[in-house]
């Protein structure tokens, strides 16, 4: 007898312990179910609201207070400073953005990867870390008006550089360029050799530890990275093989978008935008 | 080497955070994972044949999928698919997801072991306690308890050594343990990039917390040899 008691205390536990990961929606929603039975009136309005904060998700981030974005570390875009705060021309401008909301900006590393999963998993609000607005982002998330210009560009040793000024010149190179990226599609676009590797960075390190002779990157992060005064001396860009624009991402069917598209065009006309843009050198991109 | 000097400080104290992510996760795991292991392991050698196929099924699917697999449905399936975003964006519903999939995943590990260990002590032990008079419950805590944690040391060892280094693999949900740390330097980090020698100087960390594992969990032994 002793022993069923005790197994059975067992499956609930093991029940109980699997429901935590699981369904506590339900049980919110059945505790609030037995309120609206209760207290039929209150429950009414409450429900009125909730509906509400369901349709505006800006509404759902104000009373949250909190305004989760999605990052990478990506100079000059989201960077942290000597004191480990996220800086960069997208994090200052969050920050801005949030400021305007009336609630605090809280940057998440997430992985690259990941990103439409952090979004439709809810875990976050928004990415906003040089996105590339390609067709699968767009149509993966509900996403901003463009407010910067990049474009795709090939990154090669300094001291051969000038060999390698047109797209005819790239045919002979191995490159090393990010899995899944646009700089990917622009080395199939042009058929050139190359090797996917596992981000931007890894592609620069490619070159430099001479495992592959030039790179694809982000002419954006190309000027933040290589060249005098950076870690890579001895690397330069070349060729523009695409031009592309960067975009913020929100769930599909945010209305967080366009308050954003609201907020860039209202911080380009009293000059913010470009106050930031310049602080860190990225004024000739911005999109006007 | 001036370079290597002026990054140094920066870099250790950044692997120092992720580490202690690292550690703070290796103790929670080991604090839920050791006794619920224990329940499940009661569980598989119940008499009841369904509550035996229960937990032999729930061990099988747990040990039988990748935990990286495990750690990416706990942490974004209930966002997904319920609507309901239990864990938070931060870093606190990171941990607390992680800690979920890794006590879960561990427990199962160790409840195997723990079956084991039971199953090793003669029945002759149990007919003897009954003849005694005590009851099955005294029999375990008062005369195998002890004699199965003796046995089970070195295999509980190795997983314990096992469960410090898969906590890297928590950054798949990006928890920023230490391997996450080292790794942004390699793309780029407060001013270095393109450095790969954090992510190789991580592997000490771990080295050096194993060896002191091996040490004190090698004094554990020493000390459960009086009774064979």
């Amino acid at each position: 007898m002793k022993r069923k008691v005790l197994a059975m205390m067992l499956i609930g536990a093991m029940a109980a312990s699997m429901a935590a990961c699981g369904s506590s929606s339900e049980t919110a929603e059945s505790s609030a179910a037995a309120s609206a039975a209760a207290e039929e009136t209150e429950a009414a309005s409450e429900a009125a609201e909730e509906t509400e904060a369901a349709e505006s998700e800006v509404e759902a981030i104000k009373a949250k207070g909190e305004l989760v974005v999605g990052i990478t570390d990506f100079e000059p875009m989201d960077y942290k400073d000597a004191d480990g705060n996220w800086i960069g021309f997208d994090a200052d401008l969050a920050n801005a953005f949030g400021e305007s909301l009336g609630v605090t900006v809280t940057f998440q590393e997430i992985d690259w990867d990941n990103k439409i999963l952090e979004l439709d998993g809810g875990v976050i609000d928004c990415v906003w870390n040089g996105m590339t607005l390609t067709d699968e982002v767009k149509s993966a998330m509900e996403t901003t008006e463009a407010y910067l210009n990049n474009s795709q560009i090939v990154v090669v040793k300094a001291d051969v550089a000038d060999q390698y000024q047109d797209v005819e010149s790239l045919k002979d190179l191995n490159f090393a360029v990010e899995a899944g990226s646009a700089g990917e599609e622009e080395a199939v676009n042009n058929e050139l050799n190359y090797t996917g590797v596992q981000n931007q960075a890894a592609a620069l390190m490619e070159i430099a530890s001479g495992t592959a002779d030039a790179a694809i990157i982000d002419s954006l992060m190309a000027a933040a990275m290589v060249g005098e005064g950076t870690s890579y001396e001895d690397l330069t860009y070349t060729v523009a093989l695409s031009d592309e624009e960067y975009g913020v991402g929100c769930r599909k069917g945010s209305d967080l978008a366009a308050a954003l598209n609201d907020f860039f065009q209202a911080s380009a006309e009293d000059g913010t935008m470009d106050q930031i843009a310049e602080t860190y050198g990225v004024q000739a991109a911005l999109i006007k | 080497m001036e370079l290597f000097l002026e990054q140094l400080p920066i870099v250790l104290k950044s692997l120092n955070v992720g580490f202690l992510q690292t550690l703070k996760l290796f103790a929670v795991t080991l604090i839920g994972a050791l006794p619920l292991g224990l329940l499940i392991s009661f569980g598989t050698m119940s008499r009841l044949a369904p509550v035996k196929t229960l937990f032999k099924i729930i061990i099988w699917i747990v040990r039988g999928t990748p935990l990286m697999i495990q750690l990416l449905i706990i942490f974004y399936f209930p966002g997904l698919v319920l609507g309901n975003p239990i864990w938070g964006g931060g870093e606190s519903g990171r941990f607390a997801a992680a800690a979920v999939a890794f006590i879960f995943n561990y427990a199962c590990y160790f409840s195997e072991i723990f079956r084991g260990g039971i199953q090793s002590i003669p029945i002759g032990q149990d007919e003897a306690g009954l003849v005694l008079g005590m009851t099955k419950t005294q029999i375990f805590f008062r005369v195998k308890l002890l004699q199965m944690i003796k046995r089970i040391l070195p295999p509980v060892s190795n997983e314990i050594l096992t469960l410090v280094k898969d906590t890297s693999l928590a950054r798949i949900i990006a928890l920023q343990e230490v391997i996450w740390a080292g790794q942004s330097f390699m793309k780029g980090s407060q001013g270095i990039s393109g450095a790969i020698w954090p992510m190789f100087f991580t592997a000490f960390y771990y080295l050096v917390f194993n060896g002191i594992l091996t040490v004190l969990l090698g004094r554990l032994e020493r000390k459960m040899e009086f009774f064979r």
